[in-house]
């Protein structure tokens, strides 16, 4: 195996309690590790060569991301036509790729600020890794709606900026909705992921050896030192990003579904989208994170780190969130017989049963049913059962996304337009491109910035309990010359071990 | 209503225009429509409407502006394997909440003050939201340039009160604005107001049976105002309450009962004589 | 007194002037987050003003030891943020489609308050997430590319393992001698005193 690191760490401190210190934190980071250690596994992958592994993937992804690159130039300089898309069916697969892409990417928002808010210390092993993927999910999903316009050279007209016609764009299309979601969204994300990064580069910055890593880190961590003055601005900005975050991410999948439930086609038009588009996204998203987990805790030896713990933890989210697009499924089925709209009960027998119903079951198989198998607590702590899963929930969830758009479009009012959308070779080396970017982008991540979040994790060890020093060893070093003063100062070790600590934190 | 208060159409942004005294209509009389396709064929040469050829039609993009759509109808499970064939001309039904114009992130299809939905070349992007969203499903969008290869003879023959479209774009039936602007400047120019009838769009002037009728439903003397009139007069699928502006005055079946029963005398007749052979 | 005024607001940054002799100020090592902490509160009670705690994380318990209180700041600056995104999404959106540009669009309302939810609260958030940054780095005195703390080879292991409490030459009851001993005193493993070159960061 490649993490030998784990068996050769040192704990810093050998007579440091195991148990019953800091609060119930200390099932968090598994192994007897140090502060120094932390800092050693997390750096020390940006600091030397990759491993031979990383550079046969990014080869693959670059590949990948040439591809797409290539891909979309044919389909600017020729044309739409070279995909899939046609009368009736307007959106093909751009759209539900970007619908999936961006659904990836709620996952890392989830895990980054709502776990946050509910003090869910153990987002800290994921969240930077989770983020990360986040950006590069959303990366990749602008490029489809970008792209998949007739006239990608004018797509800044749907921005509000001042042009030659001296139009504004059309603010109750829900498209620019969508274009102030997912911008907002990756900026505050961009925003969130970098703020939380800056003690981490600060890091690096000081381990750093060579001179024009020093300066480009000292430049990207805005000077850190860690002072407690700028701690506590900086953790009040965070608790507000990820308080602003989490309202923002369910907007944006809302936003998305907006762009579904304010038409007016059989299929499209219901108002349970919201919700669960939401679901679907978080569903998927954390599929991504743990497939991406699975193989990062191997590779790179951080399985004490990122613990069977934490991916049964997201194991149980997939399960409840499958469920719950299970849930939707059927109540979609159930709306449309109850409402008595013959369109609309044509729209759902056609999904099941029409000429894409293969696309229904498969969606229905990967995200309703292989999830059930999760409530096994074996199967959700097993490596290779999660792994397979968590690739057949994403692509269920591509398909749940095909179903939506293509088999609502393809029939809809008036059966002389009907019709039926097959992908090219265009549209299939184009999604195929979309998860080389994905990788190369994540692979450079991996490569270059600190993949854990160091402060973080340091943050919630026992040893970062000032209390936890209260009965140790700690307390003794620093505590000789402070008892000539007489002044109260340094609580005595005995009389501190005796007495309840007099903050609310103490409680074990 | 409450979809009516505040309707745009009713501020003094579009009241003030001069376009707003006159509010275009169209009815088209499925009883004559014979469905010769002439229409299709009028429409595809005043407008510019760019043939495709074969392939690229089976893969759903053509251009036409107007179609004929053709619906089978049988009594029961009576002659099934020889069914009536009805025809009804779909084009832009220039609905007055069109579910297109909302959609539009660019505002590049919006509403005229003369009541047409207007499509803007210039503006348009191509999301392809519109075409989506359409549920006539009118909209036709450019998936290629199909001028680049035409003959130069070819391009030359466009029409030149119209705009070639480039690719990228969405485009439909403008119920021939060119030739509503013309006619009005004409009138502008000879000072008087437009004639009932003016204006004729080219689907209607190729219509051997008139069955289209277009004109100013502002004009009480428009012939389409009388035709607005016909109780047999509906729109298509109103229930979406798009408020389309063409009306289609429905097909009447009921046969003359002495020709059935002539007609199936004669079917009864051939069959006997089928049995008897 | 403006002078003096700006001196205090760069303290409450942690930017601290050197004195005459251009000394920046004592940098004691602690050898742990317990004893810093208590450090941190003594030397406040000792009346020290113009110190930091510096430590790999934020060491829960610290703001009060060292007096700091809430973060009021960051809330202020985020909550105008939200408000000037909402504010900019209201008038945008009001403004481009009732007065500038006036369009029949499917026979809607000019500007309606319904279909600019969603851009509304876009721009809120937004907006709110810039004030809460911006804010963040305003009141934290950052980027802050010089750092006389920096020349102190010890200070590069504050963002692996290290505990240090500075206490600036700037406070007035500072004096390397004095402030040494209480450091010691207080369980300081290592101080040392650290010097500005005098030619950045005023």
């Amino acid at each position: 195996m490649a993490n030998t690191e784990d068996d050769k760490t040192l704990p810093a401190e050998p007579s440091r309690p195991q148990e019953g210190a800091g609060g119930g934190h200390g099932q968090l980071v598994r192994g007897d590790l140090s502060f120094h250690d932390i800092t050693e596994m997390v750096s020390r992958h940006t600091e030397k060569k990759a491993p031979l592994a990383w550079y046969i993937a990014f080869a693959a992804s670059l590949s990948g991301a040439l591809l797409l690159l290539a891909l979309l130039a044919y389909v600017v300089w020729n044309g739409i036509g070279v995909w899939g898309n046609n009368q009736p069916v307007g959106w093909g697969w751009p759209i539900v790729n970007f619908v999936f892409w961006v659904g990836i990417g709620h996952a890392g928002t989830l895990i980054s600020a709502i776990l946050f808010l509910f003090r869910q210390h153990w987002r800290t092993a994921i969240n930077r890794a989770a983020e990360a993927m986040t950006l590069f999910a959303v990366v990749c999903a602008l490029i489809w709606p970008t792209f998949h316009v007739g006239r990608v050279w004018v797509i800044y007209w749907t921005l509000p900026i001042p042009n030659q016609m001296e139009m504004w764009p059309q603010f109750k299309s829900p498209l620019l909705w969508d274009v102030f979601a997912v911008s907002s969204y990756f900026i505050v994300s961009l925003v969130f992921w970098y703020v939380g990064l800056v003690p981490d580069l600060a890091t690096l910055r000081d381990r750093a050896e060579n001179f024009w890593r020093k300066r480009i880190l000292g430049f990207f961590s805005l000077g850190w030192t860690g002072a407690n003055r700028h701690w506590r601005n900086y953790e009040k900005a965070y608790l507000l990003l990820a308080g602003l975050a989490t309202p923002l991410v369910l907007s944006v999948h809302s936003v998305v579904s907006f762009d579904f439930a304010v038409s007016v086609l059989p299929g499209w038009h219901t108002t349970i989208f919201p919700p669960y588009f939401v679901a679907g996204a978080i569903f998927s998203g954390f599929a991504m994170v743990v497939t991406l987990m699975v193989i990062t805790r191997e590779v790179y030896g951080l399985k004490n780190v990122i613990t069977i713990d934490h991916l049964e933890k997201m194991n149980i989210i997939i399960l409840v969130t499958g469920t719950i697009v299970g849930f939707a499924y059927i109540t979609e089925f159930f709306m449309a017989w109850y409402s008595g709209v013959e369109y609309e009960q044509y729209a759902f027998i056609n999904r099941a049963f029409g000429p894409y119903a293969w696309a229904y079951w498969i969606m229905m198989t990967c995200n309703l049913i292989t999830p059930q198998l999760f409530w096994s607590k074996k199967l959700r702590r097993s490596i290779p059962v999660m792994f397979v899963l968590s690739i057949f929930v994403n692509i269920g969830m591509w398909f749940e996304r095909f179903v939506i758009t293509i088999t609502s479009l393809h029939r809809d009012f008036l059966p002389s337009s009907w019709g039926y959308f097959e992908p090219t070779w265009v549209d299939i080396g184009t999604l195929v491109g979309s998860f080389g970017l994905f990788f190369t982008l994540f692979l450079l991540f991996l490569r270059f910035v600190p993949m854990v979040a160091m402060a973080e994790v340091k943050g919630i060890m026992p040893q970062a309990d000032p209390h936890h020093y209260d009965g140790g060893d700690g307390r003794a070093a620093g505590n000789g010359h402070a008892e000539g003063d007489g002044e109260p100062y340094i609580r005595p070790a005995k009389v501190a071990s005796l007495e309840q600590p007099d903050t609310d934190e103490g409680e074990a | 209503m409450v979809w009516e208060e505040n309707h745009p159409k009713d501020q003094p942004a579009m009241k003030d225009n001069p376009y707003y005294q006159n509010q275009w209509g169209m009815s088209i009389d499925l009883n004559t429509c014979t469905g010769c396709n002439a229409c299709v064929v009028a429409c595809t040469s005043e407008n510019n409407v760019q043939v495709v050829g074969k392939e690229e039609v089976s893969n759903g993009r053509h251009m036409y502006w107007i179609r004929n759509d053709r619906y089978y109808v049988t009594e029961g499970d009576e002659g099934a394997e020889d069914p009536e064939m009805l025809m009804q001309p779909v084009m832009c039904q220039h609905c007055e909440n069109a579910p297109c114009e909302s959609v539009c992130p660019v505002a590049a299809t919006l509403h005229s003050p003369d009541g047409t939905n207007q499509m803007i070349y210039n503006r348009c992007i191509g999301t392809r939201y519109c075409a989506n969203n359409c549920p006539y499903k009118v909209r036709r969008f450019n998936f290629f340039d199909w001028t680049k290869t035409l003959p130069t003879e070819v391009q030359m023959a466009q029409n030149p009160e119209v705009t070639v479209r480039t690719r990228g774009v969405m485009e439909k039936c403008s119920w021939c604005v060119q030739r509503i602007r013309q006619s009005q400047q004409q009138a502008d120019n000879e000072d008087r107001d437009l004639r009932p009838n003016e204006v004729e769009t080219a689907c209607q002037q190729a219509c051997p049976t008139d069955a289209i009728t277009f004109g100013d439903l502002n004009n009480p003397e428009s012939d389409v105002v009388e035709e607005k009139q016909n109780p047999r007069r509906y729109e298509l699928m109103a229930y979406l309450n798009t408020k389309p502006r063409l009306s289609y005055l429905g097909r009447v079946r009921n046969t003359n009962p002495r020709i059935e029963e002539a007609l199936s005398s004669e079917q009864d007749a051939d069959a006997v004589a089928a049995a008897d052979a | 007194m403006l002078r003096t005024l700006i001196q205090e607001v760069k303290a409450s940054m942690g930017i601290y002037e050197s004195d005459a002799d251009q000394v920046y100020g004592l940098l004691a090592e602690f050898p742990n987050p317990g004893v810093l902490l208590d450090a941190a509160e003594a030397t406040r009670k000792e009346g020290y003003r113009h110190f930091d705690a510096h430590s790999p994380f934020p060491i829960h318990g610290m703001d009060d030891a060292m007096g700091l209180g809430n973060a009021v700041g960051v809330g202020v600056s985020t909550f105008f943020g939200g408000l000037t995104g909402f504010a900019t999404a209201c008038l945008l959106q009001w403004w481009t489609g009732a007065v500038d540009y006036p369009l029949n669009i499917s026979g809607k309302p000019f500007f309606a308050v319904e279909p600019s939810v969603p851009i509304m609260f876009e721009l809120t958030v937004l907006f709110a997430g810039f004030g809460a940054v911006a804010g963040m780095l305003a009141l934290n005195g950052l980027p802050r590319p010089y750092n006389p703390l920096f020349y102190s080879d010890r200070f590069e292991g504050v963002t692996d393992d290290r505990f240090f409490l500075h206490v600036a030459a700037s406070d007035e009851q500072f004096d390397a001698e004095e402030t040494a001993k209480m450091l010691r005193n207080l369980g300081a493993v290592h101080i040392e005193l650290v010097q500005d070159d005098g030619l950045a960061d005023s």
